[in-house]
């Protein structure tokens, strides 16, 4: 911007602050710290804060600010030009495995369970599972203003390993890694994430879409899902705590995902890589990602002799928050019931949960984080969030922007009809094939 | 007649206590027979799961050449992000208060939070002597 400035941020975000600023080139900007949070304190409160220290140099607050602004720069705040920035060690070792086990822990590189060393050997199996060459760049992510991280198909097979992937399940997680889209990333309101695997694939690594599908029942299921936290923690800018991940209460999905395989077999519609534009019996993974997943016992109507499960998705709605989207996992009965009920393909589920399941106007400006995320949106004009957030209080209001919002995917082992609902939002949909 | 495997599970007891049972059996047996001294555990290197990071380009803070802000104009900046605009509010007022003589232009920056706002970086860069921004929370 070329003028002298200052933010001001609370003193929770200290860590996250220093080392946004180092990564974008100005390890000594200066920064002014208040308390934490802010949000929740009256006018009254912040205004008699502006008269105390600033926590962190415990200088007064506005004194800080002010000398941010006027007082002279020294050598350091002068330093311009490209600086490159060490990965760390390629290797650790030689050591036991258990040291080389609790090396890897104490250094934040897994989530804490026991890992698969990843030694040189166990590497070189896990690249037998794909074509492409170890040296090729998998993907990018965590983009900056000098580019973005940067990594292979080695260092994705090296997460694999330590996730306890076999070989075949590589292409999965290079088509993962390719995505840019790493699990683990940050936000004070702790995200989780989910994939959807479509294909024949399914089959070939036996993975689970039947009983206890979202459960611990299937290897490949697990570990894939667990390698994509992985390759969050390490191939990015990392999950430290309170510098790149600041989620409040964390997120047990964080774990492994949601790793939702569809039933293409038993379910009574187009599968959702069809959906997302690829030919059926192609490989694909599509990826999510929001908050959490919870199971519709507690819709309106749950547990009727008489069910109507397009009246109990839709009761369920009222739970969720608007700033990610939804997702819908139906067992094969709930789906075929479904169909029953004249829903013959999902865009008509899609359209009459849609239209059907509305807020008022009011609630839609007053529900969490709208102030954030769907003001802004409407004040630059972007529709329909510029009419909706103009309707008059008592007006409906759908949940989100668009019917397809509502993502339905069908997986379960059909030991009852029920079904699940994801705060979350559709990212994009990878070929898998592209992997192998 | 019926084998012990079906009798547990009537019982609502686990079969795989069967399998306990004889693991621990085994065990004793090694135990009996384990030599003396163990050799050392081998030794592995293993290899880096970190990804390659970008470097870093510096840049230097812009020049600070007044000595105050008495008479200039200072831009505060909303983010839009969680109590930012209450802190600049209080803000605005302090400064009417206590340093008069500055002149306030207060401003939300466009989009959700994350997003840039070019348009507005070059208003401030046109008019501002200095920028104070409220990043929320």
């Amino acid at each position: 911007m070329g003028v002298p400035s200052v933010p001001i941020i609370t003193k929770a975000y200290l860590d996250l602050a220093k080392s946004t600023a180092a990564q974008r080139g100005m390890p000594t900007l200066r920064i002014a710290y208040t308390v934490h949070p802010i949000w929740g304190l009256t006018a009254e409160q912040v205004r008699a804060f502006l008269d105390t220290n600033d926590p962190i140099s415990n200088r007064p607050f506005m004194k800080e600010v002010i000398d941010g602004l006027t007082a002279p720069l020294n050598a350091e705040d002068e330093k311009t030009g490209l600086q490159p920035v060490s990965p760390g060690p390629a290797t650790f070792g030689p050591d036991t495995l258990d040291n080389l086990q609790a090396y890897f822990m104490n250094n934040q590189m897994t989530d804490y369970m026991p890992i698969v060393v990843p030694t040189e050997a166990k590497v070189a199996e896990m690249l037998k599972g794909t074509s492409h060459k170890p040296d090729e760049v998998a993907g990018r992510t965590g983009r900056t203003a000098n580019g973005a991280y940067e990594y292979t198909v080695k260092q994705v097979a090296v997460n694999a390993v330590m996730a306890g992937c076999d070989p075949s399940y590589f292409p999965v997680v290079l088509a993962l890694a390719a995505s840019g889209e790493l699990a683990l990333g940050g936000s004070t309101t702790s995200f989780g994430y989910a994939m959807v695997i479509n294909g024949p694939i399914r089959e070939k690594l036996n993975m689970n879409y039947g009983i206890g599908a979202l459960s611990g029942f299937a290897q490949p299921n697990a570990t894939i899902g667990r390698a994509w936290s992985l390759l969050g923690k390490n191939l990015g800018p990392g999950s430290v705590p309170g510098d790149t991940y600041w989620g409040g209460q964390g997120n047990n999905i964080n774990y492994n995902n949601c790793v939702i395989v569809e039933d293409e077999k038993n379910s009574p519609w187009t599968p959702m890589s069809v959906q997302k534009g690829f030919k059926p019996g192609e490989n694909v993974v599509s990826v999510f990602s929001g908050w959490d997943m919870r199971m519709g016992h507690g819709a309106k109507g749950a547990g009727s002799p008489e069910p109507k499960f397009d009246e109990q998705i839709g009761s369920m709605f009222a739970t969720l928050a608007r700033m990610f989207n939804c997702v819908v996992v139906l067992d094969p009965l709930t789906a075929s019931a479904l169909k029953d009920q004249g829903y013959d393909t999902k865009e008509k589920l899609q359209q009459y949960l849609w239209k059907t399941y509305t807020v008022t106007a009011k609630e839609y400006r007053e529900s969490f984080l709208a102030h954030v995320w769907i003001y802004p949106r409407a004040l630059k004009g972007e529709e329909p969030m510029a009419s909706w957030w103009k309707l008059p209080d008592d007006a409906p209001v759908p949940m989100w922007p668009k019917a397809d919002n509502i993502e339905l995917v069908v997986c379960g082992g059909q030991t009852n009809a029920f079904f699940q609902v994801a705060n979350m939002n559709y990212g994009r949909s990878f070929s898998i094939d592209k992997w192998m | 007649m019926i084998n012990r495997r079906k009798l547990l599970s009537l019982l609502g007891v686990s079969p795989a206590l069967l399998a306990t049972s004889n693991a621990s059996a085994a065990g004793d047996k090694h135990k009996k027979d384990a030599a003396p001294a163990t050799p050392p555990d081998p030794k592995f290197v293993a290899l880096t799961p970190k990804g390659t990071p970008p470097p870093v380009m510096r840049f230097a803070m812009a020049p600070r050449t007044i000595s105050n802000l008495d008479g200039k104009t200072v831009y505060l900046v909303d983010t839009g992000f969680m109590a930012a605009d209450v802190m600049i509010r209080e803000v605005e007022a302090w400064m009417k208060q206590n340093m008069p003589s500055i002149t306030t232009v207060s401003r939300r920056k466009a989009g959700t939070y994350p997003e840039d706002d070019p348009k507005l970086w070059a208003e401030i860069k046109a008019n501002a002597a200095a920028c104070i921004m409220a990043i929320g929370h």
